[in-house]
């Protein structure tokens, strides 16, 4: 019986200012919190509350046959907390319904577990404990940043504990496969949820107003295609933003009409029902094993580590920030701490990505910086800054 | 189609960019085809070989025997003619003053007696295009310069001869559409129009305003409105300009095209890398020193990064009005053993200099377009450019910042050596942003509004 397993993503974070270079020393703060407060309190008002009141009715309406999950980053949970204690407030009764699962990753969403395996761990712990406070149950399924995947990052999130990891339905992982199942990683042998990115991206992506053909995409049709995807099919990964309803595209478009509209919907299939996944880490028959050779993830047309490592820039902020480790976790100062932390979100690398074409677009719609220069001069002033600091 | 192109200098003898920009479009506009003649000014002094399609060509010219009223072919389909002038564009008329009275080794020309054309005189009646008496200025007797006798008095004077040339020598042409490039020419293209009665295309390469800031010359910002407002089209180098256009002349976007310039990609630029043997990190500025590309905020610039950066050096290529002031500024900053005034540079020593620059900072008060970025992004050099400038809407791979914040210039400059990766990355990726940049595309839509206004 085909399942379709829905997880949203909710990030923010912590955005740089224009630190410029003769700041160095003044004792300036880093970060742009009145941006990151007018970015949060848009996103709670458009997205988080309205979505996440569509999720509770729903919850209401069909009880245990709506299921979903949420990976919700330490970052966007502290900014929660001072902006928009609302929007928290209401992910936390979404909780409480126990129809709602919280997925594990880095506290701060970043790139550690490329980086620093101790760091990555340590930051993982973090979010463990702050998803068990705010919501009252443990992570048991794995997402990292950005569904960058690798054995290393498959074998490190089983030896934490966790029951699956979740991955992108990458060509490059899945060669001829279908994504339609769960499988697991050659080495690691642990349980792989995956991404069907095509169906995903036609829910991030197909609420534009152009009026081609299949727009705007309507709850019906999107759950007739599910109902005509092969006999063979097990479980569908719909992963996206959950930005995506209402922020990414304004709400008076379609989209928040589409997620109140997708449950009933797909239940009108016959056979469809919706799973969590510490469901399918437990019940699913292994499709195969997949070997993760090289790291994946769900950014860009590479769908590569490319989008925060693949020019120089950033290679170059990202080996300076992490020389930094050792200097930081013996100088015992928690602001120097948890400064270097929020320096390692993946956003300020995503920033200084210099792609053109398509993925250039997208980089740079997410950017509170001019171009990928102005990224790279500000994190450089800032970690300049940091190092001076430390000593 | 033929077309008629007025213009007011042409490489290697350049002031700015408008020479270099009239022979990357007329270059691409021959190669599609079109076929141009190109009508200059006389210019003055040994032309170097700068640019080897034209060498010759300025050789010959400049020779006493040169036949200059034959036009030389050059191209298959392009042709240049000089008309006498004494000029230099976008002098002010007093620094023109001041030039013509230095200019004792200025060369003279003989000439044959102006034609008094009756049929030119008739068909403009009251002989008046803006600023240029046409009437007095084809029946002056010192019209044409007698050998040795200095050139005119003033820059107006010197449009009205460019006028009264063009319209005596080349109204029984046959062309189909008159191009007519900035100011110095529009009273030219408009007499013509107005007396053939073909279509006139004026192209803005700069405006007063932009180049004169506050002080802008009336009389030159009223030919300029009389020139676009007379025209049926006008080309404008970037938005930025149109926005100027429609904002200070009022004219409707509607007859206003943009068109931004193009570059033609360099070779030979390893060689010059080579021969680099500064060992210190240079920073370039190039152009006139003057109001319009903020020479002074390039020396506040320098005056942060100094401290910060101990081996820079900031070399201010160019000369101008402002030019003597910029130098006692330094001194008074006591940043002379870090700056460097070569005065106006050209040909190779220019392309050297492009080449060992390791940034070129255009922080222009007002820039029309800028192709000087795109220039030293051919020779790999990255740029920093001001958002003031027209080059900064096709330019994705540079660091911009306002004219005026300082600080944020010499925190990018200050980056930019400190990080060659940043440099690195600036010029790889504008380099490929520049070859999309290429003249045929400018070429392009330049044929299409030559056939809308000539179909």
């Amino acid at each position: 019986m085909p399942a379709v397993c829905l997880y949203f993503q909710v990030h923010q974070p912590f955005r740089l200012r224009k630190f410029s270079f003769f700041e160095a020393g003044s004792g300036a703060d880093y970060f742009d919190h009145s941006l990151d407060e007018l970015v949060m309190k848009r996103a709670a008002e458009r997205c988080y509350l309205p979505a996440n009141q569509v999720l509770l009715d729903q919850v209401s309406r069909l009880g245990g046959s709506m299921k979903v999950a949420f990976s919700i980053t330490g970052t966007a949970i502290e900014q929660m907390r001072l902006y928009a204690p609302e929007a928290l407030d209401s992910f936390k009764a979404l909780a409480e319904t126990g129809h709602v699962e919280f997925l594990g990753e880095t506290y701060f969403h970043s790139l550690a577990s490329l980086f620093s395996l101790p760091e990555f761990r340590r930051q993982v712990e973090l979010h463990r404990a702050l998803i068990e406070a705010e919501f009252r149950q443990a992570p048991r399924v794995f997402r990292n940043t950005e569904l960058l995947s690798s054995e290393e990052i498959a074998r490190e999130a089983k030896s934490m504990g966790f029951s699956a990891l979740v991955a992108e339905g990458a060509e490059q992982v899945l060669g001829w496969r279908s994504p339609n199942g769960v499988f697991e990683s050659a080495d690691a042998k642990l349980p792989l949820i995956l991404r069907n990115y095509r169906l995903s991206d036609d829910i991030a992506f197909r609420f534009s107003s152009g009026d081609g053909p299949g727009r705007p995409l309507t709850a019906a049709s999107f759950a007739r295609r599910l109902s005509m995807l092969p006999p063979d099919t097990d479980s569908v990964g719909l992963f996206v933003d959950y930005e995506t309803f209402g922020e990414h595209y304004a709400s008076n478009s379609t989209v928040l009409t589409f997620l109140a509209e997708l449950p009933e919907a797909l239940l009108a299939q016959s056979g469809w029902s919706f799973v969590r996944p510490s469901e399918l880490a437990t019940r699913s028959v292994r499709r195969d094993t997949l070997p993760l050779s090289s790291v994946s993830s769900w950014a860009d047309e590479a769908k590569d580590a490319s989008a925060w490592t693949g020019n120089s820039l950033q290679q170059s902020c990202l080996a300076r920030l992490y020389a930094l480790e050792p200097k930081v976790l013996v100088a015992g100062d928690e602001g120097l701490l948890e400064a270097w932390r929020r320096l390692q979100t993946s956003d300020h690398f995503y920033y200084m990505s210099t792609k053109s074409g398509g993925d250039g677009s997208v980089h740079s719609y997410f950017s509170p910086f001019g171009s990928p220069y102005e990224a790279f001069i500000a994190f450089m002033n800032v970690v300049r800054d940091l190092e001076q600091k430390l000593g | 189609m033929k077309i008629l192109m007025l213009g007011w200098e042409y490489p290697p003898h350049i002031a700015g960019g408008l020479g270099t920009a009239c022979q990357g479009l007329t270059w691409a506009l021959a190669e599609q085809g079109v076929s141009i003649h190109f009508v200059v000014p006389q210019l003055f002094g040994n032309e170097r070989a700068g640019h080897m399609l034209l060498t010759d060509q300025m050789r010959r010219a400049a020779s006493p025997q040169g036949d200059e009223q034959q036009p030389t072919r050059r191209h298959a389909s392009f042709e240049t003619t000089r008309i006498p002038a004494f000029l230099q564009p976008y002098w002010s008329p007093g620094q023109f003053h001041a030039a013509v009275h230095d200019s004792r080794k200025a060369q003279s020309h003989g000439r044959a007696a102006a034609r008094k054309d009756d049929r030119v005189a008739r068909a403009l009646i009251d002989g008046e295009v803006y600023g240029v008496d046409l009437i007095s200025a084809l029946y002056r007797e010192d019209f044409y310069p007698e050998v040795s006798r200095p050139y005119g008095e003033d820059i107006f004077r010197e449009v009205e001869r460019f006028t009264g040339n063009v319209i005596s020598r080349i109204s029984s042409e046959e062309f189909d559409v008159i191009h007519s490039h900035d100011w110095m020419t529009f009273p030219a293209g408009v007499a013509l129009s107005q007396l053939t009665g073909k279509p006139l295309v004026v192209h803005v390469h700069s405006l007063e305003r932009d180049r004169s800031g506050l002080f802008v010359n009336e009389q030159i910002d009223q030919i300029e409105r009389f020139g676009v407002e007379s025209a049926d089209r006008v080309i404008v180098v970037s938005h930025y300009t149109k926005r100027m256009l429609e904002e200070h002349h009022g004219i409707s976007g509607d007859k206003v095209a943009v068109i931004h310039n193009g570059v033609y990609p360099r070779q030979a630029v390893q060689d010059y890398r080579l021969k680099k043997t500064w060992p210190r990190h240079v920073v370039l500025f190039l152009g006139r020193v003057t109001f319009q590309k903020g020479p002074g905020y390039f020396v506040d610039i320098a005056s942060r990064v100094i401290p910060n950066i101990p081996d820079v050096l900031f070399v201010m290529a160019g000369s101008g009005d402002m030019l003597s002031g910029i130098i006692d500024r330094v001194e008074e900053l006591h940043l002379q053993n870090h700056f460097l005034f070569p005065g106006f540079i050209q040909g190779e020593e220019l392309e050297e200099m492009f080449s060992i620059a390791d940034l070129y900072v255009m922080p222009s008060v007002s820039e029309p377009f800028g192709i000087a970025a795109l220039e030293a992004i051919s020779f790999e050099t990255p740029v920093i450019i001001s958002k003031q400038s027209g080059v900064a809407e096709v330019l994705e791979h540079a660091l911009k910042a306002d004219f005026w914040d300082v600080d944020r210039m010499a925190d990018m400059i200050i980056n930019a050596l400190l990080h060659e990766e940043l440099r690195q990355e600036l010029v790889c990726k504008a380099r490929e942003e520049v070859r999309k940049l290429h003249w045929d595309a400018a070429a392009q839509k330049t044929i299409a509004v030559y056939q809308d206004v000539a179909p």
